[in-house]
């Protein structure tokens, strides 16, 4: 079914050539699952899983958290993942910071969520040079 | 002295039999699993295609034998939400959440087994995206079923067997 041309949900406008965009904003939602992957991987969507309303508002606190620990680093939407009762953040840094600090905010953010959501977390950090572009558009 | 004592050492004729402690042996006789399914759902085919090779190499090394790999057809929640805020009746959002399943069935497990195989499959299984519902079968010889009844006393006996 085709979609129609006035729908504006997370697509990014062609402009005059000059904006930078990555293979995640590049691609449109109705993309996900064909040229797309899911930035947070837990089980409370599936038919019959209990827990997804819990889980979306965990995420929505842990990118805002990670987005303030790391202003202006994060060069990608961090990818999200729950396995049993471990939580994995999959984060993109920018290498701006030098390492013996980033290894403090990895610490300090495993320990804080930690304590505060009562399970095992594990940061799980790459730095990049810059932001890997797709197009521009 | 010292090279002496190294020299008449420990070590005797009779060496202890090393008993590893992860290993418990027990003289109960093990329940018995005439069949053992797990379903898997997950929102990505290509992560269940993968785990399914997996789970299927897995149980051939430990000798379980598959009896099928059943892919049930997928379903499809969709809900349609309105798009604005206040009005707009008109003009609505639809979304899905897609389920793919997949279940494997081995045959013939007793309990050691079992609890080996679906610890190592739990502990690998991929994040978020696949999850494991387990049904088990057991299979009992209750005594007061060997002899038929009519054979025997003019009592009747009722007993109800649930499968």
């Amino acid at each position: 079914t085709p979609l129609s041309p006035q729908t504006r949900a997370a697509r990014v406008r062609v402009g005059r050539g000059d904006k930078m965009v990555t293979y995640e904003q590049a691609h449109a939602p109705h993309h996900i699952g064909h040229r797309k992957g899911w930035l947070s991987l837990h089980t409370g969507n599936l038919c019959g899983e209990a827990g997804a309303a819990q889980r979306a508002l965990e995420d929505a606190f842990l990118r805002r958290f990670l987005a303030g620990t790391f202003p202006g680093l994060l060069l990608d939407e961090p990818v999200l993942k729950r396995r049993g009762n471990l939580l994995v953040l999959c984060a993109l840094l920018a290498r701006a910071l030098p390492p013996h600090k980033l290894y403090f905010l990895q610490g300090y953010t495993e320990t804080l969520l930690g304590h505060f959501y009562k399970c095992p977390v594990r940061l799980e950090l790459q730095t990049l040079p810059a932001r890997l572009p797709y197009k521009f558009l | 002295t010292l090279m002496g004592a190294r020299l008449a050492g420990s070590h005797g004729d009779t060496q202890e039999p090393k008993t590893n402690p992860l290993v418990s042996i027990s003289d109960e006789p093990e329940t018995l699993y005439k069949r053992l399914s797990i379903l898997v759902k997950g929102h990505d085919k290509a992560v269940l295609d993968s785990y399914e090779y997996f789970a299927v190499l897995a149980a051939k090394e430990l000798g379980i034998s598959v009896e099928k790999v059943d892919k049930p057809p997928k379903t499809i929640e969709r809900f349609t939400l309105l798009k604005s805020v206040h009005i707009y009746k008109k003009h609505r959002v639809q979304y899905e959440m897609r389920t793919h399943y997949m279940c494997l069935e081995l045959k013939y497990l007793t309990s050691s087994t079992a609890a080996v195989y679906l610890e190592y499959v739990q502990r690998n299984l991929p994040e978020g995206v696949a999850m494991e519902v387990k049904k088990t079968k057991i299979e009992k010889i209750p005594e007061h079923i060997q002899k038929p009844v009519w054979d025997t006393l003019p009592q009747v006996k009722e007993t109800e067997v649930k499968s």
